[in-house]
């Protein structure tokens, strides 16, 4: 077997132009954002609405991707299941921790506290702890807490639903989930350049979480060989 | 317009801490699998 350099879908072309187009979208919707007018009562801080939601739609994305990946490995096998669950729980952290301190944030000057325990912002702040236990598990729980991990995501993705329709059960002072479509043109041009943007950037570092966890797998069965060759030698 | 710069700031910060740590460990995992890969070749050889 020649010695070569480990090749990695975050070397290759196409992910290298997907990181390009990810950089120019963010460069357009940041510009739409500035240009987008400013919400009569709220002013400029309603400008936090641009990258607040697009966050918390990558929370719920990533505990959905999470949450197929763990049926993928604990029904059928499937390591690249387990390994892609991984992967978006992290990405779930990340973004739901950016939900939790922008919301608070824009809270503070639109509501004059920075936190209510009201159903939406508490059902995403258990969606954020559950997707923090999971990635937890599997930090130090070695390889039998995987299949407990799998379990917490499903548990997990049954607060999606609660996280989403919980403006419309409970009272709550949160916004609704029709305030998208009462958006002006130029703010809703903006929202949704910024959703997208988001969303290619979830995509990106999804695969180039999948790409460490990848390598990992290939390190584990390199050594494993490694051990078999210096047996056969001795 | 503080707390605009806060939430953006918080959010880029965050995202970029964790670009560079994805690319901290997947550098430091090719590396370790270079050298595997030339430990396997002198083993064999």
């Amino acid at each position: 077997m020649p010695a070569q350099t480990f090749q990695t879908s975050h070397s290759s072309p196409r992910f290298l132009a997907a990181c390009v187009i990810t950089f120019l979208l963010f460069l357009i919707a940041c510009n739409a954002i500035a240009e987008a007018p400013r919400e009569i009562t709220m002013g400029l801080v309603q400008k936090i609405f641009y990258f607040h939601v697009p966050c918390a739609w990558l929370l719920m994305l990533s505990t959905l991707v999470c949450a197929g990946g763990s049926v993928a490995y604990l029904f059928g096998g499937s390591e690249r299941g387990d390994r892609v669950a991984l992967s978006a729980a992290e990405l779930g952290v990340l973004f739901g921790m950016c939900v939790l301190v922008s919301g608070p944030l824009w809270a503070k000057a639109a509501w004059g506290v920075y936190w209510q325990w009201e159903a939406r912002l508490t059902s995403s702040l258990l969606l954020w702890l559950m997707l923090l236990a999971y990635v937890l598990a599997r930090r130090y729980g070695g390889p039998s807490a995987r299949r407990l991990a799998a379990a917490l995501a499903l548990f997990a993705a049954i607060d999606i639903p609660l996280v989403y329709f919980s403006v419309r059960f409970f009272r709550s002072i949160h916004p609704s989930n029709t305030v998208v479509s009462t958006l002006g043109p130029g703010m809703r041009g903006a929202f949704w350049l910024s959703l997208l943007a988001f969303t290619a950037l979830w995509a990106v570092l999804l695969t180039a979480r999948l790409a460490v966890e990848s390598a990992q797998a290939r390190l584990v069965d390199l050594e494993i060989e490694l051990d078999q060759a210096e047996e056969k030698r001795t | 317009m503080k707390m605009v710069a806060l939430a953006y700031g918080f959010i880029w910060l965050a995202v970029f801490g964790y670009v560079f740590l994805v690319g901290r460990r997947l550098g430091k995992l090719n590396g370790e699998l270079d050298e595997l890969r030339r430990r396997i070749e002198r083993s064999k050889s």
